[in-house]
């Protein structure tokens, strides 16, 4: 029965991922990623001259684990999410509420079932473009498998964390941070005399005994997970009573704004993101990729010849860039189907989000660069920091609006799609990088030449905006 | 299979017709949803499409409704084409869509603020519905947190606040305790009689029998009968015997 349980829930998760994207943009992410695993390898000697040969491994196994933990978030956090995009959306997940088997076990098959769909999705493309690679660039193939193989136990960690988080976060966010915690420092307490996980330690030094631990770590969260996992989850984050009517209030308070969208539909917009405590998701969903990239600042200061800083215009740049991920909040708090059945657009939807976006989320962004500008000591640098945090962060969020409408999620499954996104957004942000990177060189230079990538990136913007009344006006809320 | 085709009465052939379609068809993919459809829907009836589950009801409901395009032909509203003129005949009609959906985060009265700011209408209403609906119980708590039948009364109510002369209504009575159901019959026939058109989806042919004029039995994809209820009456038939003599 778990077997075909298991094959079931395979099936379901490439329907429900064809059914966001098109079948072929989803087939064809497979083979975006057997391009990067191959490209990976080609550079890889560069890499290593530049980095070390050690260095250039830990980054892998850090990417690995940060990859396995944004598969497992989607997938451990993504119920919420499909629940309230989708209305009634039945997984087999939801099996136990009607059938003789328990929570517990149809959650353990699901996290079995992710498992083996990232690796057949995403882990062997990119191994198969690795070995491909390692036949131009002269890598021996079996050191390549035995090393990638140490790269999925790190993924494997990276998405049973996820679980094992998501486990305790079903029981209370309070348990979920403590949880967290206590797992980060056990970690750091078991590994701190070793490399960063126990493969790669077995890897560069043989010490098997590391390789056991390594493979230990997420049998051990997976086990915690799955016995935390209780019949009958409370979701105590929506009180059930008290409300105070705000509609006729906030309606009013966005007359003013009538020109971007329908005051009414800013207010059930707002009143939505309050309710829904989203602001506080959007502030967390921050701290993991800014962790990561000042981890990677911290990395490269220690592992480079070259002394590389990410000053505060570099992290205005990302910051901006993450803005994305508020726009995609925006568009998971609620099932769009009601609007269907008032005269309204989707297009008036797209702004509305967009303005909430500029007027009500900003202080997010606002308070991570505050942080690492006073953190960096680089107090002087925040107003260019911000100037380009704002226009990046304008023009990818235009972008994503376009482009994706109210469904930014699912419509990035779609490889055509994301390609599209890759193009918009990478160029800029490397300019910007490495003009950041060299303001201390010749800042007048810079800062003009940053001023006319601005200029450029707001009219981009403007021309983005424009086109969501074209691209969507008939478009359906379906 | 024996398919009855009668004439429309006298009164809805004096009257303007308010939805047309001639050969409307619908495709997903390879599945045909909906064969060559003619239909006209007059002002004042009371319109229904009955049909067993997966007829095609709900994608004709959704073409008529400006949610979906036809693959061929054309559906007008009051004259105007669905897939194209939306903008304008979105306004003049109200919706009750099979799934209960409203906002999860607004309550019902902030539901019915978000529907009379959008379609400019006057607020006066807005106790009366909560009222007639049992939702004034419901104060301070979010749709989210409300029944299924709860949901579905604030989606009837968020329709019938809106005061369109045309309503589409999809299973408007599934979830519904008795009560509430003859409550919105009642509703529903005043509206007809004072010139309202309901179009109404649904297979419980007992409500469709009590409140429909004419009616059209749907099954897969084709409108297999057209017909007005009193001739049915006058043939000592009930819309039962018919629907299962057409479906089976």
């Amino acid at each position: 029965m778990n077997k075909l349980i298991l094959f079931r829930m395979l099936q379901e998760e490439v329907r429900l991922n064809t059914s966001f994207a098109s079948g072929k943009g989803f087939f064809s992410f497979p083979i975006l990623v057997l391009i990067s695993g191959l490209l990976a390898v080609l550079f890889s000697n560069v890499m290593i001259e530049d980095m070390g040969y050690k260095e250039y491994l830990q980054i892998l196994h850090i990417s690995a684990i940060f990859y396995g933990l944004f598969a497992g978030s989607l997938a451990f956090f993504g119920n919420e999410f499909l629940e309230r995009i989708f209305g009634y959306f039945g997984l087999i997940l939801g099996l136990s509420a009607t059938q003789p088997i328990t929570q517990r076990k149809i959650t353990l098959l699901y996290f079995c079932k992710e498992i083996i769909f990232y690796t057949l999705f995403t882990m062997v493309p990119a191994l198969l473009g690795a070995i491909i690679g390692s036949y131009y660039a002269d890598i021996n193939i079996f050191n390549l498998v035995i090393f990638s193989f140490t790269l999925y136990i790190s993924f494997c960690t990276g998405i049973s964390f996820s679980y094992y988080i998501s486990s305790f976060y079903r029981i209370s966010t309070t348990y979920s941070v403590i949880g967290a915690f206590l797992f980060l420092v056990l970690y750091s307490f078991l590994f701190y005399d070793y490399e960063i996980t126990g493969s790669l330690d077995w890897y560069i030094h043989g010490n098997t005994r590391l390789l056991l631990l390594g493979l230990i770590v997420p049998l051990i969260l997976s086990l915690i997970a799955t016995i935390n996992i209780k019949e009958h989850a409370s979701n105590g984050s929506i009180n059930v009573i008290g409300y105070k009517n705000r509609f006729e209030e906030y309606s009013q308070r966005y007359s003013w704004a009538k020109k971007v969208s329908l005051p009414g539909i800013i207010a059930k917009e707002r009143i939505d993101l309050e309710r829904s405590k989203t602001g506080t998701k959007m502030f967390f969903s921050f701290l993991f990729p800014l962790g990561f990239l000042t981890f990677m600042n911290w990395f490269l200061d220690k592992g480079l010849p070259i002394q590389i800083d990410f000053n505060t215009i570099f992290y205005g740049v990302m910051i901006g860039f993450f803005g994305t991920m508020l726009y995609s909040w925006l568009n998971s708090i609620d099932t769009p189907h009601f609007y269907s059945t008032l005269p309204i657009q989707v297009s008036d939807i797209i702004r509305a989000r967009l303005f909430l976006f500029g007027t009500i989320t900003w202080w997010i962004p606002l308070i991570f660069m505050a942080l690492i500008s006073y953190m960096s000591n680089e107090l002087n640098l925040l107003p260019i920091g911000l100037i380009v945090m704002v226009t990046v962060g304008i023009y990818i969020v235009n972008y994503t609006a376009m482009s994706t409408g109210l469904k930014t999620n699912s419509a990035l499954f779609d490889a055509f799609v994301f390609i599209k996104f890759f193009l918009i957004s990478v160029p800029p942000m490397i300019a910007m990088t490495i003009l950041s990177l060299a303001i201390n060189h010749k800042p007048s230079t810079i800062l003009v030449a940053l001023s006319i990538i601005c200029g450029i990136l707001s009219l981009l913007s403007l021309a983005f905006y424009k086109r969501i009344n074209t691209k969507w006006n008939n478009e359906s809320f379906d | 299979m024996k398919i009855l085709s009668l004439e429309p009465s006298k009164k809805c052939l004096d009257n303007m017709s308010v939805i047309q379609c001639s050969n409307l068809s619908k495709k997903y993919d390879e599945v045909e949803a909906l064969k060559k459809i003619d239909l006209e829907v007059n002002e004042g009836e009371f319109f229904g499409l009955l049909g067993p589950n997966g007829a095609g009801k709900t994608t004709l409901l959704k073409i008529l409704t400006c949610q979906l395009k036809p693959s061929e032909g054309k559906a007008e509203v009051f004259g105007l084409e669905t897939s194209k003129e939306f903008v304008s005949i979105k306004p003049k009609i109200s919706i009750v869509p099979e799934q209960e959906s409203p906002p999860s985060f607004l309550t019902p009265r902030e539901v019915l603020e978000l529907v009379t700011n959008i379609r400019k209408i006057s607020t006066n209403n807005i106790d009366y519905w909560l009222e007639f609906f049992e939702l004034e119980e419901m104060e301070g708590r979010v749709c989210r947190n409300l029944s299924r039948g709860q949901k579905q009364k604030v989606m009837l109510a968020s329709a019938f606040i809106s005061e369109t002369k045309l309503m589409f209504l999809d299973e408007p009575f599934i979830n519904l305790d008795p009560l509430v159901q003859t409550k919105v019959r009642e509703w529903l026939k005043q509206y007809v009689a004072e010139g309202g058109t309901v179009f109404i989806n649904t297979h419980l042919l007992e409500n469709a029998e009590r409140l429909c004029n004419r009616a059209a039995i749907i099954h897969q994809g084709k409108i297999q009968s057209l017909i007005t209820l009193e001739d049915l009456r006058k043939q000592n038939l009930t819309l039962e015997e018919l629907f299962h003599e057409i479906v089976k």
